[in-house]
């Protein structure tokens, strides 16, 4: 009875402490962006926790209820920020929900598309393109772009902007050798993440990045092998099992490069979370937790380690003269600590002016999984974001996490805000 | 367990999503600040207006069951707990603003608004509301009337007792009743409302509250001081309330917390220092720089081994999160964190002090505390474990021997928590027992039933 027990809590026991650190001050419900809405104990950390804590001991059980309430989270991470005692909920959260999917299963059409579809690359790649026929059909086409088949399955009924497939993915349109243009010195040769939305949606932001570092005296290497980063299937649905063979194929597929670049935070995030959740053997942990340090979000890698001079940010044609506001992605500020380097690039670009939103850090409601599930909550938590966006005045806002920017699209369509919506490299020329 | 057609009738009254009862939800609403206590509820009502209110009162005293206000379920006395089970009426979701008079210097709010929503929304006008319960991130607004609450700034400016002049209170038998007004001064019969602040959900459900505010003060100034000797420490607070200042916040650190501070936020403070007050100073510009003064010469007068005067604003920011952080840095220190909640007179501060260090050497627990000393209120706090279950019971063994000791200099059980659970076996010793007859048949009149918050304030058998 013991050994099965512990089997049946096998994630959420290895972050016993995080579980136990919650000492129920219930402060985590001024931040919760789910909370602010619902006004209900189980929307918020200490809520989770403590039903977590009451399956540990035999209280409640794996019911429909219980893993609803564990999709019921952005992850945003503003609990553990602000906690007094600095519990880790979410890590908690996601414990639990791996070990749900070991007891429930997953649901159709979930099964689907994480265990089958998400980590073969090319076939998805086909089913988003035959996706994409219908979109014309069935929707009208729009600026931005699709995340996952999932989602953009889910948003067919549900009637939230869906932007366009692109009509070649990146990886049809760059070799895997990108040189620096002759005459460039080459100081470095880094790896290209182009994660499933800049692959399938947003191409051109992959070559302009792979343009851009190759002008800056950056080899750029983009594997064929590499695939989806796996957050909406370890991090989001909890699938453990799937989401370590696409963990072993991204390490497999940047082996023997410095640094791994990715303009995406989700993805950056998630590819340095392999360590902390999927991590089962010895050598899996070495793997990862090496893999985890070459990772680099595309504005902490231009500041940080690349340095390049103020001077190297010139603005593209189209923002010249704009207002711009920057909107910090959860998993970019609060998972990996960075909110200096994106608004360090901003102000060095000239002929723009930046300002600060309020709350920049909030959480959008994207959170991948969570706004399939609750979109009407996902709506209410950004529509939050749209009233900070317009009481700066931007004309643009930035964000550097193309999940975050759906959602921003969508939002602002749906206040009739004209504001454009862009990845912070495509302010720059 | 609660009758189907009760349930059924909740929905009636309050639409299906507002009545939860998944064994998940009820769960969520099992416990509260607290450390060991728990109960689970057959339902958990989310009210909107107060006409519901009334209907899920009426209905629940018809068929005697079991009703626990709640706010957020941040008190830290069990008092939100539903130890009998039946229905927990949650207020978060009655939470508007509904007035903010400059002229008058009044705010009229619903009970569920989050003290610190209120405060941002009253800073927006330049206004001031002081009573500050340091769950005020959570905390709703009926909450703190419910438990009375206090905070750092009460050593000045009061409790919340001293700004409530107006309650909307539904009794037990679904009537809405109102008390009070809007004005400062009333002098209408009894003063009923305060039967009902710090009532602990006992006596009626709170639904409208109308509080007194103040302007805020322009101007502040913060110190620092550092003593090698605790008492010496608490000698000092004594000093600066005899010489005719009253700071707005006088705060007391052990050395413990120090130390955790100077982990977290090096400054170069002496780690083999006893105690750390941090003092706050409100008011006009010329009367902050004046007071300021004074205070620090009598700090270094008493012996302080080193002052320091925040520069600026940020700076006095950052000493008070330094102080809720080492707040924190306690209750991670240990499995099981024992807080109370004592309150001795001010000139017996140093004694108590002395006392607590006796009690600590001869149960052979650490004793750490932290608290607001310019009122005489310190949150003792044992560390031990819950899951030993010999050294627990020898710890909140402990824990009597320090109300004992608080009770012995006259001081009393609880300075801003309330009884709740928590507290109830040493009431006894704490009021005087014709006060305490009187307490339990008021209730009898207002509850007949014993609905409302039953099992609370004091031990059952009296009943």
């Amino acid at each position: 009875m013991a050994k099965t027990s512990q089997k049946r809590y096998e994630q959420i026991k290895r972050f016993e402490n995080d579980l136990s650190q919650c000492m129920k001050c219930g402060f985590c419900t001024f931040w919760c962006p789910v909370y602010q809405e619902e006004h209900i104990e189980s929307s918020v950390a200490r809520g989770k926790n403590m039903m977590i804590r009451g399956l540990l001991a035999g209280e409640l059980d794996y019911t429909k209820e219980y893993a609803e309430r564990l999709n019921q989270c952005t992850l945003c991470m503003a609990c553990t920020t602000n906690c007094p005692a600095k519990a880790n909920i979410p890590n908690v959260i996601v414990a639990a929900r791996a070990d749900a999917v070991k007891a429930r299963g997953l649901k159709f059409p979930y099964n689907i598309v994480y265990r089958w579809l998400l980590p073969r690359r090319r076939l998805f790649g086909w089913v988003v393109r035959f996706a994409s026929w219908f979109q014309g059909i069935f929707l009208p086409r729009t600026e931005g772009s699709i995340r996952h088949l999932s989602m953009f399955l889910s948003a067919l009924g549900k009637g939230r902007n869906i932007p366009q497939i692109a009509p070649r993915f990146l990886r049809q349109m760059v070799p895997v050798v990108n040189k620096p243009p002759k005459g460039v010195e080459t100081k470095m040769r880094v790896g290209y993440f182009s994660g499933c939305m800049t692959d399938f949606v947003l191409p051109e932001l992959g070559k302009h990045i792979i343009d851009f570092l190759n002008r800056n005296g950056v080899e750029v290497i983009v594997p064929k092998e590499q695939g989806c980063c796996g957050a909406p299937v370890f991090l989001g649905a909890g699938d453990f099992d799937t989401g370590r063979k696409m963990a072993d194929t991204n390490v497999k597929a940047f082996e023997g490069l410095d640094y791994v670049i990715s303009d995406c935070a989700t993805c950056t995030s998630a590819l340095k979370d392999y360590a902390k959740f999927l991590a089962d053997t010895r050598q899996r942990k070495r793997a990862y937790a090496k893999f985890a340090e070459k990772v680099k979000d595309i504005s902490e890698f231009l500041v940080d380690v690349l340095k390049l001079p103020p001077s190297a940010y010139q603005p593209s044609a189209e923002v010249k003269g704009k207002k711009v506001t920057w909107h910090d992605p959860c998993h970019l500020s609060r998972h990996l600590g960075i909110t200096a380097q994106p608004r360090q690039i901003i102000k060095s670009i000239p002929d723009i002016e930046y300002l600060e939103m309020p709350n920049a850090d909030r959480c959008c409601g994207m959170a991948g999984t969570f706004s399939i599930y609750y979109y009407d909550l996902s709506k209410q938590i950004a529509d939050k974001k749209v009233a900070a966006i317009k009481s700066t005045g931007a004309d643009i806002v930035v964000s550097s996490c193309p999940g975050c920017e759906i959602q921003l699209i969508d939002s602002l369509l749906r206040n009739k805000l004209p504001v454009k919506v862009m990845h912070i490299m495509e302010l720059i020329k | 367990m609660l009758e189907k057609k009760v349930i059924s009738q909740l929905r009636k009254i309050l639409g299906k999503d507002a009545v939860l009862t998944s064994k998940e939800d009820l769960n969520a609403y099992s416990y509260d600040g607290t450390t060991t206590w728990a109960h689970m509820p057959d339902v958990v009502v989310l009210p909107t207006t107060v006409e519901q209110v009334s209907q899920i009162l009426k209905l629940a005293d018809e068929n005697k069951v079991p009703v626990t206000p709640r706010g957020a379920g941040t008190n830290v006395s069990g008092g939100s707990i539903p130890i009998k089970g039946g229905i927990v009426l949650c207020t978060t979701k009655m939470n508007k603003i509904l007035d903010i008079n400059k002229t008058n210097l009044t705010a009229t709010v619903e009970p569920g608004v989050v003290l610190q929503d209120f405060n941002i929304a009253l800073a927006k006008q330049g206004l001031f509301y002081p009573p500050d319960p340091q769950s005020f991130l959570g905390c709703t607004v009926g909450g703190t009337i419910a438990e009375n609450a206090g905070g750092p700034y009460c050593v000045k400016y009061g409790v919340t007792k001293q700004y409530v002049l107006g309650l909307e209170v539904v009794l037990a038998n679904g009537y809405i009743m109102k008390l009070g007004g809007v004005t400062v001064k009333n002098r209408t019969g009894y003063e009923l409302m305060m039967l009902f602040t710090g009532s602990e959900g006992t006596l009626g459900v709170i639904t409208k509250i109308t509080l007194r505010l103040l302007p805020m003060p322009p101007a502040q100034k913060t110190m620092m001081a550092v003593f090698d000797d605790m008492a010496a420490g608490g000698q000092a607070v004594s000093n600066i309330m005899a010489s005719g200042v009253v700071p707005a916040k006088i705060e007391f650190v052990d050395n413990f917390v120090l130390c955790r501070i100077e982990e977290m936020m090096p400054m170069g403070l002496p780690v083999e220092a006893q105690a750390l007050l941090l003092i706050m100073a409100d008011g006009s510009p010329a009367a902050v720089e004046a007071e300021a003064k004074q205070i620090v010469d009598i700090l270094k007068k008493s012996g302080a081994k080193e002052v320091k005067v925040a520069k600026d604003d940020a700076e006095a920011a950052k000493y008070w999160k330094m102080r809720s952080a080492g707040f924190a840095a306690t209750f991670g220190a240990a499995k099981t964190v024992l807080a109370e909640d004592v309150a001795v007179p001010r000139d017996k501060l140093a004694e108590f002090i002395d006392k607590l260090g006796e009690i600590s050497e001869r149960t052979g627990f650490f004793i750490s505390y932290l608290g607001h000393a310019g009122d005489g209120n310190l949150h003792p706090a044992i560390f031990t474990d819950v899951s030993k279950k010999e050294e627990f019971e020898r710890a909140q063994a402990a824990m009597g021997e320090i109300f004992e000791a608080a009770l012995s200099l006259g001081g009393v059980l609880s300075g801003e928590h309330g009884i709740g659970l928590e507290k109830q076996r040493f009431l006894k010793k704490a009021m005087d027992p014709v006060a305490l007859n009187l307490m339990i048949k008021i209730k009898g009149i207002l509850d007949p039933n014993h609905i409302l918050n039953p099992g609370k304030i004091w031990e059952e058998e009296r009943v």
